[in-house]
């Protein structure tokens, strides 16, 4: 048998299993070296890694190579190892860190803008009659018992409702409707919220703009009222004119400063013949 | 009779909207109808088709359905996604209640009444069911099981067919399983709802066919379309002896000249109404038993209340639109003329003032002080009451502020005649008395309402020495109030026709009231019985053609000179009563124009009667006495309504 150099064994491949983490140099190098170790065991390959020992040692041509043994190896790729899970953990927690600062920044602007927890107390607690939900989700549509206000209660109902909304944010989608009993005043009122009202005011829109397109937009066959009574008089033996003939519409403005100017001038020409 | 300056006015530019939905209730025959401005009108077909009450419009508020429900409740649905129930004895809306499904299309109610399904943009049809007091939500079918459990569904489809979509307006469910479809090619179709296929097809317009209502009896139905037409289809058997029967299309109406979007179907006659704002009804002569001059058309045109108030001191008109009011004042004369003759004017008609109306309410009404120095106007929701100030030429308008919440929603609001005090009858049937100070105002007292249903909007009159008012309205008859000790005089007994107008002679305290069915009756407040005249032409009945007229009285006036003379006008003739002179009987000529000079005295003796009928000025939409020499008569020609509308479909005619 061929008394070989000890040589050492095969390093089982760093099993850092880091979902992301990008290989760090040491981690290439012991990767390099446990590649290298773990080349089959001839001769002929076994030259090339005396060489580069060889090479490696700048010198010491006929030194033996350092004696790597498998417990530093091993050692030396556990500290490897171990250097970049600390790296990596020191990295994940600062941006814990991060993170949790800004969350805190924000609660503290939410804060700020919020109006101050008693009134919003007092208005949650002080009977909220009737809220409606949405008539998918729950089987009965129980509707206010009071009607809509006036519009100048709502338009006044509608701000405050305003400046609420923007402050406690997505909290009340449930809620469409809220008979809020105020606070302090005497008078109620019915709170509304604006988004959903904007909501409702553009499919009315839309639908109107539906009817009216098929009544009267680009394909319907219709004509002006003037033709439409002027029909008879076209066909009568002795031709009449149109029913609406004159456009009395036609310079009105013009015909406002003609009278205007006129009376200034009979009221200049009074003063002149006074004199 | 006298002779009168008559002050024709033509400048009251009174466009009413038109009609979007019209629902028909068999058991009480009424018939409501809804404006595309809102307003909802309830006419009562057995009082000679009068509009006995109506809800004032609101600017959001467009219905697209209207139906009547058991126990005479009034439902309405629009495109603001909103139910809405009318309160018909409080005059005003008890709840509105969103479906929460968007814009609603359509809606319709169960046989038996108690059930309202709605069908609303996202493509669900909710069902609600109805209780005593208000509706609940109890169902929800989305859109692919829309099962037809219900006979009658009307239900709005948007299908896409040729190059230009074809869209159905209207959709009527038959007990046996046909459906009819009205579309906007000019199509009636009638498919099979068991197998899902086309069964007849009947083309009828160039223009789309936009409503359909079935009878009850569901043997006939009518639709109309956007030319004006309206068509009667009826279920007739093949041949005389056949059991097999077939739709045919029986009769067509050309009453409108624009698009008839709403139609109904009564035991005995076609009702229909659109955009040219007529209201028509035709009694279908198979139907009918009796052929007598109810069978007749009718068309209603003008409003039947007054939208005028005039100050016969200061010659001002005070119009009332539906969003704004507006003052003018008369122009005057200084020529003098023979009979016929039309004066110039020396001075113009002139634009006073024009009053917008805060807020996207309807204004119920209106009226100006006598003196002219106080106008007030009611909506739902407000009460205003302003100052005139008149200064050599100017016109000053100063706002009364802080007015008490309880004269909101006023049905009827009028003026003392020396204008110190205000009488205002509100919707839950109260009467309240102010007194008018400089600038201010003091509740003085208020009538409470008194026993008796709501028949119809309350009328007020008030005697011109202000001891007296008189209010109607209710079952219980014509109440009079005396103003000085504040409290109920008498009641005049009650008559089965609601009352269209009401006043107080000046110097006898005569109540003169006039129905719905062209009776007038003369009533003597301080002896609290009719007078003699009242009985006598009670006993002989009036003139046969007097009784036919179609339109109601609006307005009754005096002379301040002569108490022997009433003068009162209806949309197509003004007449003065002269109870001096003896009474027409049937065969006496109603309508007696004013003879030749040249004709002997005999003859005219023998033609005078006590009704002197003038249709020189028409249509009328006000007549007054300004002094005891001149009148002023408002018109409205149909033409320049009809000039104002929206564009009519248009027809082809050979030659032009």
């Amino acid at each position: 048998m061929v008394q070989l150099r000890p040589r050492a064994s095969r390093v089982p491949a760093p099993a850092i299993v880091d979902e992301g983490q990008p290989a760090s140099e040491e981690e290439e190098e012991a990767a390099e070296h446990g590649l290298l170790l773990g080349q089959p065991s001839s001769g002929a390959a076994a030259e090339p890694l005396e060489e580069d020992d060889e090479e490696g040692d700048d010198g010491f041509d006929d030194e033996a190579p350092e004696e790597l043994t498998f417990a530093s190896a091993q050692a030396e790729a556990r500290e490897a190892e171990r250097r970049v899970r600390e790296s990596v953990r020191r990295d994940k927690t600062l941006l814990k860190e991060k993170r949790k600062r800004r969350e805190e920044l924000f609660i503290e602007q939410k804060k700020r803008k919020l109006l101050p927890e008693s009134i919003l107390e007092k208005l949650t607690t002080a009977a909220p009659t009737k809220a409606c939900s949405r008539a998918r989700r729950s089987s009965l549509l129980t509707p206010p018992s009071r009607i809509k206000t006036s519009s100048g209660k709502l338009k006044e109902a509608n701000l405050q409702k305003k400046n609420e909304d923007s402050e406690k944010g997505s909290d009340s989608k449930k809620a469409k409707l809220q008979k809020v009993q105020s606070v302090g005043q005497n008078k109620s009122y019915l709170a509304l919220r604006l988004k959903d009202q904007d909501l409702r005011d553009s499919r009315q829109q839309a639908a109107k703009a539906f009817i009216q397109n098929s009544l009267y937009g680009p394909g319907t066959n219709r004509t002006t009222v003037n033709k439409f009574l002027s029909l008879e008089n076209k066909r009568l033996p002795v031709k009449k004119a149109a029913a609406q003939f004159l456009n009395n519409a036609w310079g009105t403005q013009k015909k406002q400063n003609a009278k205007r100017f006129k009376r200034r001038w009979m009221i200049r020409k009074m003063k002149a013949s006074k004199k | 009779m006298g002779e009168f300056k008559v002050h024709r006015v033509r400048f009251f530019n009174y466009v009413p909207s038109g009609i979007r939905c019209v629902a028909y209730n068999n058991q009480s025959n009424r018939l409501a109808v809804s404006r595309t401005d809102g307003t909802v009108e309830i006419y009562n077909l057995s009082a000679n088709y009068f509009q006995e009450k109506f809800f004032p419009g609101h600017e959001s508020r467009g219905t697209e359905a209207l139906c009547w429900a058991k126990g005479q409740r009034l439902f309405s649905a629009g495109l603001n996604g909103e139910i809405i129930e009318y309160d018909l004895q409080a005059l005003n809306i008890k709840y509105a209640i969103d479906a929460f499904g968007g814009p609603i299309w359509s809606m319709a109610v169960s046989p038996c009444g108690s059930q309202l399904l709605v069908g609303c943009e996202d493509g669900s049809v909710k069902l609600l069911q109805i209780t005593p007091d208000k509706i609940q939500f109890e169902r929800n079918f989305d859109r692919q099981k829309r099962s037809a459990v219900h006979k009658m569904l009307v239900d709005r489809q948007y299908m896409g067919v040729s190059k230009r979509k074809c869209i159905i307006w209207g959709v009527a469910f038959l007990s046996d399983g046909t459906v009819i479809s009205v579309d906007s090619a000019g199509k009636v179709q009638f498919w099979d709802s068991a197998t899902g296929t086309l069964v007849k097809n009947h083309l009828i317009a160039n223009a789309d066919v936009q409503s359909i209502a079935v009878s009850d009896q569901e043997d006939s139905f009518v639709v109309g379309t956007a030319e004006g037409t309206v068509f009667h289809f009826q279920l007739v058997s093949v041949t005389s002896s056949s059991s097999e029967k077939q739709w045919v299309r029986t009769k067509p109406f050309q009453h409108h000249t624009h698009d008839v979007r709403a139609v109904a179907h009564s035991p005995t006659a076609l009702i229909s109404g659109g955009t040219d704002t007529h209201l028509v009804i035709r009694p279908l002569m198979e139907k009918v038993e009796v052929k007598n001059y109810d069978a007749a058309l009718r068309k209603i045109t003008f409003p039947h209340r007054r939208l005028i108030s005039c100050s016969k001191k200061r010659h001002l008109l005070l119009f009332q639109f539906a969003h704004h009011l507006e003052l003018w004042r008369l122009g005057s004369t200084v020529a003098t003329g023979k009979n016929g003759d039309t004066l110039p004017l020396s001075k113009d008609a002139d634009h006073l003032l024009h009053l917008k109306a805060k807020g996207p309410e309807n204004i119920i009404c209106s009226c100006i002080s006598p003196c002219g120095s106080w106008i007030a106007y009611s909506t739902t929701s407000r009460f205003f009451l302003y100052r005139l100030n008149y200064e050599r030429d100017n016109l000053s308008l100063q706002r009364v502020s802080k007015m008490p919440a309880f004269l909101r929603s006023a049905l009827q609001i009028l003026f003392s005649e020396d204008s110190t005090k205000l009488f205002v009858a509100s919707n839950q049937g109260s009467l309240h008395i102010i007194r008018l100070l400089e600038g201010s105002f003091k509740h003085l007292h208020t009538f409470q309402p008194q026993s008796g249903t709501v028949e119809s909007m309350c009328l007020l009159a008030v005697s011109p020495d202000g001891n007296w008012l008189a209010a109607s309205g209710t079952s219980a008859g014509v109440h009079v109030y005396n103003v000085k000790h504040l409290k109920l005089h008498c009641t005049v007994p009650a008559y089965n026709f609601p009352v269209t107008a009401l006043a107080i002679a000046p110097s006898t305290n005569n109540l003169v009231i006039a129905h719905s069915d062209q009776q007038v009756f003369e009533y003597s407040i301080p002896e609290k019985k009719y007078t003699e005249w009242s009985r006598t032409i009670q006993k002989q009945g009036f003139h046969y053609l007097w009784l036919q007229r179609d339109t109601p009285i609006t307005h009754i006036s005096f002379h301040p000179k002569r108490p022997m003379h009433i003068l009162l006008h209806d949309a197509y003739m003004f007449c003065i009563i002269d109870k001096s002179l003896p009474l027409p009987n049937d065969k006496t000529l109603l309508y007696n124009p004013l003879p030749p000079t040249n004709e002997s005295d005999v003859i005219r003796r023998r033609t005078a009667h006590a009704f002197k009928i003038s249709k020189i000025y028409k249509p009328l939409l006000f007549m007054d006495l300004l002094d005891e020499r001149t009148l002023v008569a408002v018109e409205r020609p149909l033409d320049d309504i009809i000039a104002q509308l929206p564009p009519p479909i248009k027809k082809k005619k050979f030659g032009t």
